[in-house]
């Protein structure tokens, strides 16, 4: 087996030597600290901006980014809602012995 | 030439069908003329990356072998979240999506029990519906590269457990973790693995083959999916600060659960280079399920090794292969177009 050129040698030698260090370091708990509060400082940061601009808006009488995203949420909760609800009711129908095909491509289906 | 043409190798390539949706969740059955092992295999999928990595290519697919061993093959894939997932928690799909799925495979196929294989964090749901749902009909259940023992799940899990960070701070505007944070998260893990990548990369720049691989895996491990906001909040309370696995502290729909109450035969496979579920991680679940006819198999590969390339091709697939089929009924001229109680015969033998 033809051996690895010269550069790959060294960068292997080098990786080698700096990877363990590098991996056993963001296995600390100081690293997950400051990891932690670099993710809450920066969602602080971005609450504030949003908070000001939302303020604003608001003087305008105008809709921010964040109305946006709670009503957002508020359908995807009402969505996920809907959607349990089907799950049951179809589980239900199966329960019944009933059939539900309206969500079945039975065409695609190929039992074997 | 690959990479300047931009040209990419298609992935997830065998023949399926979408049976069943509901939301972004959808059942594929995978087309199989020969199927010669009941009951069917449904495999779960995990949260937050894309389920081709089961299907990567011809000739290197997990899905291609079990379809070639007979199985009839059958999966859940919980498609790309946006706003409407982000309240999903985990009963939706422990409770929910998986029963649903495994309702419809059993009314499509006529078989009254089903195989369930679960990978990764799929690996996690199939065992909690094991766990709250003790009278399911599962005749076995397997996971590959499933964590038990959260504390070893590395820097992500650590920025959460004892850094103390909550998942709403890290929210995008759909209220689902973003997948750049579980990347970073995975990059983490190996800080000097990116630039690697790039150094084989530059070094096997003229192989097709190599190119041609590399682009496929990329195309899987830079491009998770997002993680549903309320479901990760979950994780990282129960799975993650409690411990709930190890500690038998597992709550779904609000009822505890306990893996004492996975009974079926069970399969645990981890990866002793696994830098994604490290093998201390994946090692207490073993003693953790009820189930008598328990095997763990450990193997020397990696995360991705132990479904796509060399390992997974000569002993992983083998191994998973051997343990459903002596757990199934093998008919040898085939179950397609004969009714579930046809002629069969079970296999005997797994090591263990």
């Amino acid at each position: 087996m033809a051996q690895p050129p010269l550069w790959r040698r060294l960068y292997d030698t080098a990786e080698h030597a700096i990877a363990p260090r590098l991996e056993s370091v963001v296995r600390t708990e100081h690293f997950a600290r400051g990891s932690a509060l670099a993710g809450w400082a920066q969602a602080t940061a971005k609450a504030r901006v949003a908070a000001l601009s939302a303020r604003a808006w608001h003087l305008v009488n105008l809709p921010t980014g964040t109305d946006v995203a709670r009503l957002r949420t508020q359908i995807g909760a009402l969505d996920r809602e809907v959607r349990r609800l089907a799950l049951r009711l179809e589980q239900q129908a199966d329960n019944d012995g009933r059939t539900d095909g309206e969500e079945t491509d039975g065409a695609g289906a190929r039992p074997p | 030439m690959r990479l300047a043409a931009g040209a990419r190798r298609p992935v997830g390539c065998t023949p399926k069908d979408v049976v069943w949706r509901r939301g972004r969740t959808e059942l594929w059955h995978y087309r199989n003329d020969g199927v010669q092992v009941s009951p069917p295999l449904l495999i779960v999928f995990s949260l937050i990356s894309r389920s081709f990595i089961l299907d990567l290519s011809p000739g290197n697919s997990f899905i291609e072998r079990l379809l070639g061993a007979g199985f009839d093959v059958w999966l859940l894939d919980w498609g790309v979240p946006d706003e409407r997932d982000a309240q999903n928690r985990l009963e939706d799909y422990v409770d929910d999506y998986l029963p649903a799925g495994i309702t419809r495979v059993l009314e499509l196929t006529g078989q009254d029990e089903i195989s369930l294989l679960g990978y990764c964090f799929g690996g996690n749901l199939a065992l909690l519906y094991a766990a709250h749902h003790r009278s399911s009909p599962l005749r076995s259940l397997t996971v590959m590269a499933t964590a038990a023992d959260f504390r070893h799940m590395g820097p992500l899990a650590d920025v959460f457990g004892t850094g103390g960070l909550d998942v709403a701070d890290v929210l995008d505007a759909d209220g689902n973790v973003p997948p750049r944070v579980v990347l970073q998260g995975f990059r983490t893990l190996k800080p000097t693995a990116q630039l690697t990548r790039y150094v084989d990369l530059w070094e096997r720049l003229w192989d097709d083959e190599y190119v041609a691989a590399y682009q496929a895996m990329t195309a899987w491990s830079d491009h998770h999916v997002p993680f549903p906001g309320a479901a990760a909040d979950e994780v990282v309370r129960m799975l993650v600060r409690d411990n709930g696995f190890v500690t038998d502290r597992l709550t779904v729909g609000g009822d505890r659960v306990h893996l004492a109450d996975v009974r079926c035969p069970f399969l645990t496979v981890l990866a002793t280079r696994d830098h994604i579920v490290p093998e201390p991680a994946a090692a207490p679940l073993i003693d953790l399920v009820g189930a008598r006819d328990k095997h763990e198999l450990r193997l020397d590969a990696g995360h991705i090794g132990l479904v796509v390339g060399k390992t997974a091709a000569r002993t992983t697939i083998p191994t998973i292969i051997d343990f459903l089929r002596q757990r199934s009924t093998v008919s040898r001229s085939g179950l397609s177009g004969t009714s579930p109680g046809s002629p069969a015969r079970r296999t005997s033998g797994f090591p263990g």
